[in-house]
């Protein structure tokens, strides 16, 4: 991995996402922190990318590297973290029983996945169906079930929902740009995923490393 | 002219990342805890991190002469100009306290805008140094965010005394 891939791509693309994934743009604008489950989430996210090996925490912190390649590293891990648990805010309901729900799903996914997906390219396509079709749940459908422009048919379906689950069953709408942001943001976040460090010991090959090699294949 | 090695390079872009990452980092902690909800917001607060950030005084007192006519919906609308940031501690006090003299009544206050006065005194508040405010205006029949804080949550609270008949001959302050 290229010195400037790890020190500023990486974590710029995953910022943008901890920025851009509590951005609510409806009724009014808001930044929404994580919850606590989304940090519960984001750990077992990354428990997730090390063990299907999308992330290799030797490749970016280790005693082999210097010590600015391991701040480097350590930027990357620590934005990753925080890029995970606003990725999982930003596709569940902030509150009621669809916000339980959401979240117990993505734990049991998650835990499934941990037992069950190895390799890399696996890996990422299972998360792109959990993150795909949350994002469709909350942005397609629950968006347009509760638009405030909605038609009746759509509002006696809600409010049937709603006094079905006694009021428990409820869903703000964050609008149609909020759902573009949310789109672009999970896209940067896959694409920061493949970006990650395959594996190695080592990001970045320094010159004397290279020559070191050298020396000790010819001898 | 001396050239850079592959490895110093390397230190270059790390220092310069870490600088970046650490820059943009404490940027989105900062946009977190002040919750903008407009770019006017974004900016002024910016400005006002540096001692920038200037009020419109021709706004403020179009605010103030449509205060003293009672019109207070223009009055905000002309105090929102004078502070788009909403960082003057001053002009939130005055956006309350239209609020308050909009929203009262003798029988009974409007809940809604009694809250939203609350809201606006409660960033006067914040933006006060050391959270004290005294306004010296002898138009106001209350001079300080706490006095305004506490009458407006007198009105969105309910009470024996609200039962009170004598209440229909209290005063606007």
């Amino acid at each position: 991995m290229t010195a400037t891939r790890e020190a500023i791509v990486l974590p710029a693309a995953f910022l943008t996402v901890t920025l851009l994934g509590g951005l609510r743009l409806a009724p009014a604008i808001r930044l929404v922190p994580p919850p606590l489950v989304s940090l519960v989430l984001a750990l077992m996210l990354m428990v997730c990318l090390v063990r299907a090996g999308v992330f290799v925490p030797q490749a970016t912190v280790s005693a082999e590297r210097s010590n600015l390649e391991n701040l480097s590293g350590l930027t990357v891990l620590l934005t990753l973290f925080a890029a995970s648990a606003q990725i999982f805010t930003l596709i569940t309901p902030e509150q009621g029983l669809l916000h339980a729900v959401f979240a117990i799903c993505f734990f049991i996914q998650l835990t499934t996945t941990l037992a069950g997906v190895k390799g890399r390219r696996d890996m990422l396509r299972s998360l792109a169906v959990l993150l795909g079709s949350a994002f469709v749940v909350r942005f397609v459908v629950l968006e347009g079930l509760y638009a405030p422009d909605g038609n009746l048919a759509k509002r006696v379906f809600t409010a049937i929902v709603e006094g079905a689950s006694l009021g428990s069953v409820q869903y703000e709408p964050t609008g149609a740009g909020t759902g573009y942001v949310a789109f672009v943001t999970l896209a940067l976040f896959f694409v920061g995923l493949i970006l990650l460090p395959r594996g190695g010991p080592r990001g970045y090959l320094r010159p004397h490393t290279v020559q070191d090699l050298k020396v000790s294949t010819q001898s | 002219m001396a050239t850079l090695t592959v490895e110093s390079r390397g230190a270059i872009v790390r220092v310069a990342g870490f600088a970046v990452t650490l820059g943009y980092g404490a940027l989105i902690v900062w946009l977190y805890s002040i919750q903008p909800q407009t770019v006017a917001e974004v900016t002024g607060s910016l400005s006002s991190t540096v001692g920038a950030y200037h009020v419109d005084a021709q706004a403020t007192s179009d605010a103030l002469a449509f205060f003293r006519r009672d019109a207070f919906p223009e009055a905000r609308m002309a105090f929102e100009r004078a502070d788009p940031a909403h960082r003057d501690a001053r002009t939130q006090f005055y956006i309350a306290y239209t609020y308050y003299r909009q929203g009262w009544g003798r029988l009974y206050s409007d809940d809604a805008l009694f809250q939203k006065g609350i809201e606006a005194v409660d960033r006067a508040i914040a933006l006060a140094p050391d959270h004290r405010l005294l306004v010296d205006d002898p138009d106001l029949g209350m001079h300080s965010a706490e006095e305004l804080k506490a009458e407006l949550e007198r009105g969105v609270t309910r009470e024996a005394s609200d039962f009170n008949p004598l209440k229909v001959f209290r005063a606007r302050k």
